[in-house]
C-alpha cells in the first residue's frame, strides 16, 4: 500500500523501532523453533542412549535369574555393570559424556535396581513385582536430566533441563527347540507322557551313573538325607574332528563337562554324522543322536571309558580349581589338561544343597541335559527335551569323584529354571523347557 | 517533500538493522542445522554400535579375538550397511570396519571388578580353549570425524566417540 497518500499521523515514522519490537517477539519464537532442531533432537538421542543402557542392564540381570534367592542379588549386581564407567568404558548419555546413575553438576540421573517379575505380563505392566526365587524377568527404568540449550530461555523450561526416561524388559524366552552350549549327556525319560518333568521329581537328588551292562548293577550314592536312586546316562557324541586346538577326545569331553560344549566357528564345527553344529542339540532331531564313539557302555562295576571320566574331571572344575592334582590317576592324563584347568573357576557355593532355592552359587553347578526317548548305545536316540540338574558334591565332600568306576555323580533335578546360553526356536511343540534370555521390551 | 524523506530515512535504518540481524540469523540457522546434523550422526553411530554389539553377542562360536572371523565381519557389515554380506549401501560414508573396536571384558567373580579379557588362555581366546567374555564394549577409539560447516567461522572437526557395553550372551 502506498504510504505517501496516508494522513501524516498514520505514517509509520519509526519503522526501525517496529522491527526491533518484532525481533523481541520473534526471538522466543525463533528459540522455540531452533529448540525443536537442537534440543528435541538431543532429547531423542539421550532417550536412545538410555534405552541402550537399560537394555544392557536388563539383559545382564536376566542372565543371572537362575531360580535361587541368590540369583536376584547377583542380578542386581550384574545390572550395574553396563553403566559402570570406572574403567573409562561403559554406557553413558548425552553424547557419551555423562555417567548414568550419577549426578554431574546440576544434572542428576538415577539407575535404581531392576524390578523382578515372575511373568512377562507383570513385567510389562510393572505390577506384582516378585521378591522370590521365582523371578524370571528383569525390568529396568533409567531416568536422567537432559540439558537444554535453546528451550531454557522459554518460561516452560527455565530450569535448563528436562527429565528423560527409558526402560527395558528382558527375561526368559519361550522353550527352545535347539539349545547350544550344554553338557553332552543324555538321560532316558522316566515317563514320556509327563511333558513337564518326564517323570523326574523336582528337588530330588539322583545318582547319575554311566549306562552299563551285566550284573551286579551299581548302586546309587548316598547323600546326607539318605539313599538315592540310580539313573543311567550316556555321553552323546560331540567329538569335533576338525578341532585344531584340542584334537584329543578326552580334552573335548573335559571341556564339555567343564562348561558345556563350547561354541565352534560354524566353518569347522560340524558333527560328522549329522552336519549340525557341535555345540547344539535339537528336539525331535532328524538325525538320531548317537553315543560318543569311544564311550560305549562297559560291564558294570568295571572302569568306564576314558571320555566319561574325562567329562567328570571337567565337571569337577565346578567344585575345585585343579582336579588333576586331586585325582591324578584319572584327570592328569588328559591331553592339554594343564592348559584347560586354569580356564574354569569353581562355583562360589560347593556345599551340598537339599533345597535348590538356598543354593547360593553363581550357576556354575547347573548342568543342562538332553532327555531322550530311551538310552540306546548301539542305535539312534531322539531328544524329547532338555532339563537341568544341580550338581551335588560327593557324599561328605566338596568335590565330585571322577575316578568312580561307574562314572557316578549326584545331581538334583531342578526342572528348567535357568536360561541357557544360546539356542533357537522352532516348531517342536514343547510347552516346557529351558529358554534363553531375550529382550521383551 | 518531507514525508518522502522521512520514509526513506526509516527505510534506510531498517536496511541497516536487516544488515546487522540477517547474518546473525543466518549463522544461527546454519549453526542449528549443523548441530542437528551432528546429533543425528552421533545417534546413527550409537545405533550402529548397539546393533553390532547385539548381533555379535548372540552368535554361535564367534571368535572375537580374530577381526577376520566370519561372525565379526558379518556383524561389522551389518552395522555399517544393514546387510551381513557387505552388499548394502553404507549408512555413513567414511566409516570403515577397521575403525570399530570390540573390547572384551570379564567380571572378576571375587572383587566384582571389570577387567579387560586378554586374547589368551586363560582368557577370552575362545579358539584355543578360552571362555567367552562376560561383556563387550563396542566403540570407535579414534572417533568418527564430523566438521561443522558454518560460513565465515572456521571450525575444527569434531570426533564422535559413541560406545556401547552389552552383556555377551552367545556361546
Amino acid at each position: 500500500m502506498d504510504t505517501r497518500n496516508r494522513p501524516n499521523n498514520l505514517r509509520p515514522r519509526e519503522r526501525g523501532a517496529t522491527s526491533i519490537q518484532i525481533l523481541v517477539i520473534l526471538v522466543p519464537v525463533l528459540f522455540g523453533l531452533i529448540g525443536f532442531a537442537v534440543d528435541l533432537g538431543r532429547l531423542y538421542m539421550i532417550r536412545g542412549e538410555l534405552k541402550t543402557a537399560a537394555s544392557g542392564m536388563a539383559l545382564a540381570a536376566a542372565q543371572r535369574l537362575i531360580g535361587t534367592d541368590q540369583g536376584m542379588v547377583d542380578a542386581s549386581t550384574a545390572a550395574k555393570v553396563p553403566i559402570d564407567t570406572s574403567t573409562g568404558f561403559g554406557n553413558k548419555y548425552d553424547f557419551g559424556g555423562l555417567a548414568i546413575g550419577q549426578t554431574t553438576g546440576s544434572l542428576s540421573s538415577s539407575a535404581p535396581d531392576p524390578s523382578f517379575y515372575d511373568t512377562l505380563q507383570d513385567a510389562q505392566a510393572g505390577s506384582g513385582a516378585s521378591g522370590g526365587s521365582t523371578a524370571r524377568y528383569a525390568q529396568v527404568t533409567l531416568t536422567a536430566d537432559a540439558p537444554l540449550t535453546f528451550w531454557r530461555f522459554l518460561p516452560l523450561a527455565s530450569s535448563g533441563k528436562v527429565s528423560v526416561q527409558a526402560g527395558a524388559v528382558a527375561g526368559i524366552s519361550a522353550p527352545l527347540c535347539t539349545v547350544c552350549g550344554i553338557e553332552p549327556y543324555a538321560l532316558a525319560a522316566f515317563d514320556q507322557s509327563d511333558t513337564a518333568d518326564f517323570g523326574f521329581v523336582q528337588g530330588t537328588i539322583y545318582t547319575l551313573g554311566y549306562s552299563c551292562t551285566g550284573v551286579p548293577a551299581p548302586s546309587g550314592l548316598p547323600y546326607s538325607g539318605g539313599a538315592t536312586a540310580l539313573v543311567p546316562y550316556l555321553l552323546l557324541d560331540r567329538l569335533n574332528p576338525n578341532d585344531v586346538a584340542f584334537p584329543d577326545e578326552n580334552s573335548q569331553s573335559f571341556r564339555g563337562g567343564a562348561a558345556g560344549m563350547p561354541g565352534v566357528n560354524p566353518a569347522n564345527g560340524f558333527l560328522t554324522n549329522s552336519g549340525q553344529p557341535v555345540a547344539c542339540f535339537n528336539i525331535n532331531n532328524s538325525t538320531p543322536e548317537v553315543v560318543w564313539a569311544n564311550a560305549l557302555p562297559t560291564l558294570c562295576r568295571n572302569t568306564v571309558a576314558s571320555p566319561v571320566s574325562s567329562a567328570l574331571c571337567g565337571m569337577d572344575t565346578r567344585f575345585e580349581a585343579n582336579p588333576s592334582s586331586t585325582f591324578s590317576t584319572v584327570c592328569s592324563g588328559i591331553a592339554s589338561v594343564s592348559t584347560l584347568e586354569p580356564v574354569y573357576s569353581p562355583d562360589s557355593d560347593v556345599a551340598e544343597e537339599v533345597a535348590y532355592a538356598s543354593y547360593s552359587g553363581n550357576g556354575r553347578r547347573l548342568i543342562t541335559i538332553s532327555i531322550v526317548d530311551a538310552l540306546n548305545p548301539t542305535g539312534g536316540m531322539t531328544v524329547l527335551g532338555f532339563r537341568q540338574f544341580l550338581l551335588e558334591p560327593n557324599t561328605n565332600q566338596t568335590t565330585l569323584t571322577p575316578p568312580d568306576i561307574d562314572g557316578r555323580f549326584l545331581a538334583m533335578y531342578v526342572g528348567s529354571v535357568a536360561p541357557v546360553k544360546q539356542g533357537n526356536f522352532g516348531s517342536c511343540g514343547v510347552a516346557a523347557g529351558p529358554g534363553k534370555v531375550v529382550l521383551h521390551d | 517533500m518531507t514525508d518522502t524523506f522521512a520514509s526513506r530515512k526509516s527505510r534506510g535504518s531498517a536496511a541497516i538493522e536487516a544488515a546487522i540481524f540477517l547474518p546473525v540469523l543466518i549463522l544461527l540457522l546454519m549453526g542449528t542445522l549443523e548441530i542437528a546434523r551432528i546429533t543425528y550422526t552421533y545417534y546413527t553411530l550409537h545405533k550402529m554400535m548397539y546393533a553390532l554389539a547385539r548381533y555379535v553377542s548372540t552368535q554361535q562360536g564367534a571368535n572375537l579375538c580374530d577381526t577376520a572371523d566370519p561372525a565379526v565381519v558379518a556383524a561389522k557389515s551389518f552395522a555399517l550397511n544393514g546387510t551381513t554380506d557387505n552388499s548394502g549401501t553404507a549408512i555413513l560414508s567414511d566409516l570403515t570396519a577397521d575403525m570399530i573396536s570390540i573390547r572384551l571384558e570379564q567380571v572378576d567373580a571375587a572383587s566384582g571388578a571389570i577387567n579387560e579379557c586378554a586374547c589368551a588362555v586363560p582368557g577370552c581366546d575362545t579358539s584355543n580353549g578360552g571362555l567367552p567374555p562376560d561383556y563387550i564394549v563396542v566403540s570407535l577409539p579414534n572417533g568418527y570425524s564430523v566438521t561443522p560447516h558454518i560460513p565465515l567461522i572456521p571450525t575444527n572437526p569434531i570426533a564422535l566417540r559413541p560406545q556401547v557395553r552389552l552383556p555377551y550372551g552367545g556361546t
